[in-house]
């Protein structure tokens, strides 16, 4: 079709018609040359612009006519295309805006398409301008709506998501991914999102539950724990509902996810607050219960139930609980005190017998204290009971070892007193009293202190004088008081008694009373002379019983002098008879008999001395010397038998007040004993000497390597040790000598062999 | 003073008493050696002359009297016992073992040289004996085996059929061979050679009767 600008005169009757059914169609027509001059402009569309067509052809400055009807926002990206559409014949396409002759843009979809002619250039381009302005206007408010709808799913604090029918992720809200640190493209499958996501321990039931919901069409809720972007994980509900078509066919499938992990923590802290407490309760060595104010019991504590029996049925008033527990005699009491309590809302304290699982009864001590609310009403009662059973029986056997001292006191034959640490009698016991002839409200008539009237009463006036003085000294400094003298008994008579009092002190040392007791020695001081006789007499039979005991030892210890005197004497003599005289071995003979006799003499001393027990000869040494020295002494013994003797001396040893050549002589003894008992050892033979200070005396101990023997029994009699030259006693005298000096000496076997001899003195000055 | 061609042993661990014994014995010109203890006389080298050991009970290494139990299987001293402190089982035991004097220090030196005067003469009889034992032991030991075989049939008192009969062997033969017994023993008779083969502890094995019973 071949549309002319020419006069509307020369269209033709066909043409017309043609022209007629553009010009009625709702919309615009045109037509424009290869250069894209407009040939035609419906009338319509010219009127709507109120623009003549010229106009529209009109260009300004390389632009197009109709620059001045498009908004000028579109203006360029639809010149760009029509240019383009104009060298390339692709078909025009655009939508712009185009101002109404009132000066109202309004849009438009243009379209245009060429004609060519035989050689492929544009003859013609017929085109459409067609109102879009109302579908335009209701596109964008839908764009809008949908913008904001977003800006909503994105700003609310919950993470969106929907599912497909069957279960694959459709959408992730932007808060959710970034909440979860995924993009877009790592969601859709489902599994894999779970497994992924959620907190491995949750995830297979969300897995099976959420597949479980998809398939039956039911609401899935579900709490568990989602990993986040920092990778830890937080707890979340998840819920999901399907959406139907108007059948009942799931269409789709939407989600929120709400992060509830302050929610989840805070529920578990509270369950752990929670446990804590019960536990706290429950190691407590207290039973808790608690009533409500209508006074049924809610609570019990593990401990009370697992002490008191079955678990307690709820509810249960305060007195069935108490009938039930209480012991029978206690009941009464106990219900009473504690409804009064109920009743006046004050705290109460119930001490009772109460039964346990074991049906025996135990005595506790329950408290009770009321819960109030900010307005002072009662919410519950809440009662501590503690078990006070060994206090109880304490208090009990407290009483009764008081009634049985009391007894014993009074029981005993001895005149028992106590007094203030001022002197004052406080208490006498009933012989006291009876020995007196009156209690301590007896005296005290003339106002004296009450001390001194019955000191002056009771005590003998000869030795009133000196217990006055002597027990003055002890209340003074608290040093214990021992007096014997005469005291006045209810018929006037005297007799003699010890009296001895020491203070009774506190915890910080003050004196609290004193306690005395007489003892009757009235016929104890009468017999003193009889047992002055008798303990002389045991002295001397004691000393014979040793006599003799040591005899044996001494006539052994003289016999082998003696036996050197008799041979040189005879050998001497000899010499001397001889023709002629042979003078110079009978000098040395004398000489020897000289030297034996007084070693014979030497030893009837010292025996001599060790019976007097005297401690004249006696001097302050320390030990170190000695023992140095005796080990001199045995040097060549030692060396002859190949002992090794070792001393070992403590630093610092006290010195001891000893007789040397006695304490020698036991060390010499010892010493050769321990010796001896080596000889048959093969190996190493060592002796070792030990002293050292044990508590307040100096212990020496004498260590052997011997045979592996029992000690004998006998070990202290006389002749357990062989003789040798000096002064070898049997161990029974070194006995006699170590306890003359104040210690003791014993043997011990020593593990796995030999034996210790030990003996002791003590240390320091004293003789 | 005599100059006994003897020695006393003087065993007492008392130097004291060693000394004095040994003076007293020097004045009466008899040799004496002393010794500390038991161990130092049993090793100690003597002299091989008759002899008396003067020993103390109390020593330091071993009872005297133990001593006499260990020293009596050889050829020894005859014992002097001197002690500190004697009491009656220890003498006893002394001298049922053959002691020759249990003394008591300090001792009476009469008594004691009058021990040691036994005890020498004893010894010298045990060693003259011994001395004459020691000879036949030799004769004996010439003998050979055969002869030593016929020795105690003769002694015994069987005929000399009877001891051929025994050994097997001739008659003539068994009399070549007591022949020759006699003469090494030195034997003047049959009642000599019996006499010798009693001093050798040469047992009496068979009797003439019960050999007899093959007749």
């Amino acid at each position: 079709m071949t549309v002319t600008t020419s006069s509307p005169d020369d269209i033709s009757a066909e043409a017309m018609r043609a022209l007629k059914i553009i010009e009625s169609m709702p919309g615009f027509a045109w037509s424009a040359d290869a250069d894209g001059q407009f040939t035609y402009v419906s009338p319509s569309t010219l009127a709507y612009l109120g623009n003549g067509r010229d106009d529209l052809n009109t260009a300004e400055e390389d632009e197009f006519g109709w620059r001045r009807v498009v908004h000028p926002e579109d203006y360029e990206r639809v010149a760009a295309r029509w240019r383009h559409c104009l060298k390339t014949g692709d078909d025009y396409d655009a939508e712009h805006r185009l101002r109404r002759a009132d000066g109202v843009y309004r849009w438009f979809r243009n379209s245009g398409r060429a004609s060519f002619d035989s050689d492929g250039c544009i003859t013609q381009w017929y085109g459409t301008t067609i109102d879009i302005d109302d579908q335009k206007k209701a596109e964008d408010g839908l764009r809008e709506s949908e913008g904001r709808l977003q800006e909503i799913i994105d700003a609310v604090p919950v993470h969106i998501w929907s599912w497909t029918p069957t279960g694959e992720m459709a959408y992730v809200s932007k808060r959710n991914m970034e909440f979860l640190g995924i993009t877009e493209n790592e969601f859709g499958d489902f599994t894999k999102v779970v497994q992924e996501l959620i907190h491995p321990d949750d995830a297979p039931e969300v897995h099976r539950h959420a597949a479980d919901c998809i398939a039956r069409g039911e609401v899935f809720v579900m709490r568990y724990r989602r990993r986040t972007k920092g990778g830890a994980y937080c707890w979340t509900e998840g819920r999901c509902e399907p959406v139907r078509d108007q059948h009942g066919n799931i269409v789709h499938w939407y989600g929120v996810s709400i992060n509830i992990d302050d929610q989840m923590r805070a529920e578990e802290e509270l369950r752990n607050s929670k446990r804590q407490l019960e536990q706290m309760i429950d190691a407590l060595p207290v039973n808790v219960l608690s009533f409500s104010p209508d006074m049924v019991l809610t609570y019990t504590s593990k401990r009370y139930q697992k002490k008191i029996g079955p678990a307690i049925s709820f509810p249960r008033n305060f007195e069935d609980v108490i009938r039930d527990v209480a012991h029978p005699e206690d009941f009464a009491v106990v219900c009473q005190r504690a409804l009064d309590g109920f009743a006046a809302g004050t705290p109460f304290v119930n001490r009772f017998r109460r039964r346990e699982r074991d049906g025996n009864y135990r005595w506790i001590e329950a408290r009770a204290q009321p819960l109030r609310n900010a307005e002072g009403v009662i919410l519950q009662w809440y009662i501590a009971s503690v078990d006070i059973d060994e206090e109880m029986r304490a208090q009990e056997a407290l009483r009764e070892s008081e009634r049985i001292l009391r007894q014993l006191v009074e029981t005993l034959p001895a005149l028992i007193y106590c007094s203030a640490p001022d002197g004052k009698p406080i208490y006498r016991s009933r012989q006291l009293s009876d020995y007196l002839g009156f209690g301590l409200d007896g005296v005290d008539e003339e106002g004296r202190p009450r001390l001194d009237s019955t000191l002056d009463a009771i005590i003998h006036p000869d030795d009133l004088a000196a217990v006055q003085e002597r027990y003055g000294h002890s209340l003074a400094t608290g040093k214990p008081y021992a007096m014997k003298h005469r005291l006045r008994r209810y018929d006037g008579e005297y007799l003699w008694v010890e009296t001895r009092a020491a203070p009774m002190r506190d915890a910080d040392g003050g004196i609290v009373q004193w306690n005395g007791v007489c003892m009757d020695i009235d016929g104890e001081v009468r017999a003193r002379h009889e047992l002055q006789l008798a303990q002389e007499r045991l002295s001397r039979a004691s000393q014979a019983a040793g006599l003799a005991e040591l005899s044996a030892s001494i006539a052994h210890e003289v016999n082998q002098p003696l036996a050197a005197i008799v041979a040189n004497s005879h050998a001497c003599h000899r010499w001397l008879s001889a023709e002629p005289a042979n003078i110079e071995r009978a000098k040395i003979t004398a000489e020897r008999i000289i030297r034996d006799a007084n070693a014979a003499a030497d030893v009837v001393s010292r025996i001599r001395a060790l019976f007097r027990q005297s401690s004249d000869t006696r001097t302050v040494l320390p030990f170190k010397d000695v023992i140095l020295e005796t080990r001199k002494l045995l040097a060549d013994e030692a060396l002859r038998r190949g002992v090794l003797i070792d001393i070992d001396i403590q630093e610092g040893l006290a010195p001891v007040a000893m007789d040397r050549v006695q304490i020698q002589q036991v060390l010499i003894n010892l010493l050769r004993n321990g010796m001896e008992a080596m000889g048959s050892v093969a190996g190493e033979k060592a002796l070792l000497v030990r002293g050292l200070a044990d508590g307040g005396v100096v212990r020496v101990e004498v260590r052997d390597s011997g045979p592996d023997e029992e000690l004998p029994a006998k070990i202290f009699e006389p002749f357990f040790t062989t003789k040798e030259q000096g002064m070898g006693m049997g161990l029974a005298i070194c006995r006699s000598i170590v306890e003359s000096h104040g210690g003791r000496l014993w043997a011990e076997k020593n593990v796995p062999n030999g034996a210790t001899f030990i003996f002791t003195l003590p240390a320091g000055v004293k003789g | 003073m005599t100059t006994g061609n003897y020695i006393v042993f003087i065993v007492d661990d008392d130097a004291r008493v060693r000394e004095a014994l040994g003076e007293l014995l020097a004045a009466h010109g008899i040799k004496a050696r002393v010794f500390a203890s038991a161990g130092e006389y049993i090793t100690a080298e003597k002299p091989d002359m008759p002899a008396c050991l003067i020993l103390d009970v109390e020593l330091p290494d071993i009872n005297g009297l133990d001593l006499q139990g260990q020293i009596a299987e050889g050829d020894h001293p005859p014992i002097v016992f001197l002690t500190g402190h004697g009491d009656i089982p220890s003498s006893v035991r002394a001298i049922k073992h053959g002691a020759v004097d249990f003394l008591t220090k300090p001792c009476d030196v009469d008594a004691l040289l009058a021990a040691i005067g036994v005890a020498v003469a004893r010894d010298k009889e045990g060693r003259l004996q011994r001395a004459e034992l020691g000879v036949l032991k030799e004769r004996y030991h010439g003998l050979t085996p055969r002869e030593r075989e016929v020795l105690p049939l003769v002694v015994s008192g069987l005929l000399n059929k009877q001891a051929a009969a025994e050994l097997g062997i001739s008659e003539v033969t068994l009399q070549i061979h007591r022949r020759n017994v006699m003469h090494k023993m030195a034997a003047a008779s049959l009642a000599d050679l019996v006499r010798i083969a009693g001093q050798l502890d040469i047992p009496v094995t068979h009797s003439r009767m019960q050999a007899g019973g093959d007749l």
